[in-house]
């Protein structure tokens, strides 16, 4: 079969093909890297704001959410929030706190570059307390080598984080907007600590 | 200044160039189309529950970065969003609308307005928004929820001054299947009752 193309835009087919392949290249490798180069993700929102609000680590409760004055967006205004934003590099993370079982409590557990790798609901709580470890495989390895020995197994649920830094966002419900304050003051009986691996 | 001997040249610059400017294009209406793949749609509401999860693809990895969100994990619920009303037609804040009845099995809803960018929208009530424990309900347990810029008696969600909005549906625990499309009928309609 002959095509009937004329020779000069044969000419150009081999351009027009690199022409394609560079956007395919391009519009791949910006895809993947937005995520590390976003500068303003949910980590860095967050991360400015605890730096903010209290030198100190562990759990900072949000404040609550007005018109423009949202520290994340796309969140619900029923809901009060905390997080806890975290660098493995300095140790792994404990999250503990006790259920009621009566109102809503969410975790989730995010990755820098926009990854959950765990969440639960107060329902998932284990006789009525939630305790999770989130440390590098390093650590989780650390802690499941100190448990060999005759001491009762871990209580605690462990996870191991897919990067040194993320934060773990805590969503409290508040039924009625009368219950905001209620909401907050169980996000502030919740604990993130950093602890030290046991030393052997 | 005879340029033929750099012909190849400057064809192979050209289509860098072009290439460059086409696959950022691509990267841009990619990133604004949603979050990426696997999403549920029923009516005009749409949820991408595998934001939520480990699984996440790198188109809505790269969405939810450079938005700035943190999802609902997908073990605790699915959030919904609505760009148009149940006929079709993109919601529009000079209009008013009227959300009924019904929702999929939840331990708690939430139907609340944002921005398109997910901002709270100011207005004079400071109300954004109901969950199924303060929606008045009506005799049976059936609800309404106006939106309108004037003031409506029941339940009532006002978008202020926006030009425009979304409506957020937001189901905690639910027993709703992520991986299988849901039923429309039982999600909410969004009715236009008429414009300003």
């Amino acid at each position: 079969m002959r095509l009937n193309i004329p020779d000069r835009y044969l000419d150009f087919a081999p351009w027009v093909i690199a022409t394609l392949l560079v956007a395919g290249i391009v519009h791949i490798v910006s895809v993947l890297l937005m995520p590390s180069v976003a500068p303003r993700d949910a980590l860095a929102r967050l991360a400015a704001y605890v730096k903010s609000a209290a030198p100190a680590e562990g759990l900072v409760v949000l404040p609550q959410m007005t018109p423009g004055g949202e520290t994340l967006p796309f969140e619900d205004p029923a809901f009060a929030e905390a997080v806890c934003v975290y660098d493995l590099a300095k140790g792994p993370l404990r999250v503990k706190t006790n259920v009621d079982g009566e109102d809503y409590l969410g975790l989730s557990f995010h990755a820098s570059a926009g990854r959950i790798y765990h969440s639960i609901t107060d329902r998932s709580a284990i006789k009525g307390k939630i305790d999770i470890v989130v440390g590098d495989a390093r650590q989780i390895d650390a802690l499941a080598s100190a448990d060999e020995g005759d001491a009762p197994p871990p209580q605690e649920v462990r996870l191991t984080a897919p990067a040194k830094r993320g934060f773990v966002l805590i969503r409290s419900f508040a039924k009625r907007a009368s219950d905001q304050e209620r909401a907050r003051n169980r996000l502030s009986t919740i604990s993130c600590q950093r602890f030290d691996l046991p030393q052997g | 200044m005879d340029l033929k001997p750099y012909a190849n040249y400057l064809r192979a610059a050209s289509a860098m160039i072009a290439g460059l400017a086409i696959g950022l294009l691509a990267t841009a209406l990619s990133l604004n189309a949603g979050y990426g793949f696997n999403s549920l749609r029923a009516g005009p509401w749409i949820s991408w529950p595998h934001t939520g999860a480990p699984d996440i693809d790198p188109y809505a990895r790269a969405v939810i970065s450079r938005s700035g969100e943190a999802p609902l994990g997908r073990d605790q619920g699915l959030a919904f969003i609505a760009r148009t009303d149940s006929d079709g037609a993109p919601l529009n804040a000079d209009c008013d609308y009227r959300i009924v009845d019904p929702l999929p099995s939840a331990r708690y809803w939430t139907i609340a307005l944002a921005s398109s960018d997910g901002r709270l929208l100011a207005n004079s009530t400071e109300r954004y928004g109901y969950s199924s424990v303060d929606v008045l309900r009506k005799e049976g347990g059936d609800f309404e929820i106006d939106v309108a810029r004037e003031a409506r008696p029941g339940n009532w969600l006002s978008p202020g001054q926006a030009r425009d909005f979304v409506v957020m549906l937001r189901l905690y625990d639910t027993s709703l299947d992520a991986d299988s499309p849901p039923d429309p009928e039982s999600f909410p309609k969004i009715v236009k009752l008429g414009c300003a």
